[in-house]
């Protein structure tokens, strides 16, 4: 089975032993052993998926990397976090997204409001099942628990990730103020309710609730 | 020898004592304590009017300062990751912009990288956007190297190969062969490739240093 650690906070070192993980198109920085890399399209195999790559826009551009030995994997200098699931969903920002077990399904799912404040599109990827992801963030990521009684509010640009039974709301804050440029700069919102996990950056993406 | 020491991921401290000098990247001096000179070096480094004309050709003249006396001299450059390496009589082979300071008494040369693989050293500087020419340091000191994001060391083991990234690249120390593999398939071609079609192929004994980006500095 292939393991993920980190080396650094910045650097993600997969052992394999002739098995595969999907990870982001040219993320590769270096490997000892033997390595194969092929090109995947992330939204699913087949058919459908293309067709879904096609509508949601969510076109992660995975490749396969197979072989026996160490891979390693970064991406422009970003923070890297892993992530354990065990039979449950993680829903992730395609652009965060750097590293999956080969056992781990990937799919597309619809998010509403919130991807059109982010400016990502209307979708998101789905990862499924069980064993590790790798996900990126600007700075170090911290995992804020969201409880039956804890809702957690977050702001658009500053989202990653989420995994758990979670339901999330948009939550817009624009009042007649915002229209005459009086704004707060935190417009849009993203509030869970549920059981479950977030994955929050101390940096924020240029999203339209940052201009507003 | 001067002594590098890391005061953390992106700043060193270095000593200096009289008698001996060190080599630094012009502008690279954060602060300094202590009686300390800093002399532009024209000649972009140590070995004559004929060592510089062959870094001006080889286009590895990054310019250099001297720093003489006696302190302690803090460096850092654009907020880049720093990495010392100590070598123990073998050579490094690091772009010259990467260098941020290095001690006085190791050897510097230019080589000339196409040499390795005749026309695939050529495509190698193509692809790697650095040059043909790399700029060599040897003996027994330290030499602090610059990188976006973090740098590992990964060692290369007679029958184990190493394969890089040329844009994540630093440098590499050691009895070290390199060459330009290429796994360019006709996916690559028709624009449907994984985006790993040109790779840094490092066999031999001795380690290479990899930065956790595909970024130039």
């Amino acid at each position: 089975m292939a393991t993920f650690r980190l080396q650094g906070s910045k650097m993600l070192a997969v052992d394999m032993t002739g098995d595969s993980v999907k990870a982001k198109n040219g993320s590769m920085v270096a490997y000892d052993g033997r390595m194969a890399f092929k090109k995947l399209s992330g939204g699913g195999e087949g058919i459908r998926g293309m067709v879904t790559r096609r509508i949601t826009g969510e076109q992660m551009t995975v490749m396969e990397v197979k072989g026996e030995g160490t891979c390693w994997f970064a991406d422009r200098a970003s923070e890297i976090n892993l992530v354990q699931l065990r039979g449950d969903k993680l829903y992730v920002e395609a652009s965060n997204l750097l590293c999956t077990e080969a056992g781990l399904r990937t799919g597309t799912t619809f998010t509403g409001m919130r991807g059109a404040s982010q400016g990502n599109g209307l979708f998101t990827t789905t990862v499924e099942g069980h064993g590790q992801a790798a996900l990126m963030s600007d700075g170090p990521a911290v995992v804020l628990r969201v409880g039956r009684d804890y809702p957690l509010t977050v702001d658009p640009g500053a989202y990653i990730a989420h995994q758990g039974d979670l339901r999330q709301s948009f939550q817009s804050g624009v009042t007649f103020r915002t229209f005459f440029g009086e704004g707060g700069g935190e417009a849009f919102q993203i509030r869970f309710e549920g059981d479950g996990l977030v994955y929050v950056q101390p940096s924020e993406r240029n999203t339209i609730a940052g201009d507003v | 020898m001067a002594v590098f020491r890391e005061i953390n991921a992106k700043m060193i401290e270095a000593t200096v004592v009289p008698g001996q000098r060190l080599y630094s990247q012009r502008g690279a001096m954060l602060a300094y304590r202590g009686d300390v000179s800093f002399t532009p070096n024209l000649q972009g480094g140590q070995g004559g009017l004929m060592s510089m004309l062959g870094r001006r050709v080889a286009n590895e003249a990054t310019p250099l300062m001297t720093v003489e006396g006696s302190g302690t001299v803090l460096f850092g450059h654009g907020g880049h990751h720093v990495q010392v390496i100590t070598l123990t009589g073998d050579t490094l082979y690091v772009e010259a912009d990467r260098l941020l300071a290095f001690d006085g008494t190791l050897q510097q040369g230019t080589m000339f990288m196409g040499s390795q693989g005749g026309v695939m050293g050529m495509v190698r500087g193509q692809v790697s956007g650095q040059g043909l020419f790399t700029t060599t340091l040897k003996g027994h000191g330290s030499v602090a190297v610059m990188a976006h994001g973090g740098v590992i060391e990964v060692p290369i083991t007679p029958g184990r190969a190493v394969h890089v990234d040329p844009q994540a690249y630093v440098a590499h120390h050691g009895d070290v062969r390199n060459k330009l593999s290429t796994a360019l398939g006709w996916r690559d071609m028709v624009g449907r490739g994984s985006g790993e079609a040109f790779q840094l192929e490092l066999s031999g004994s001795g380690a290479v240093y990899v930065q956790a980006s595909e970024e130039k500095l």
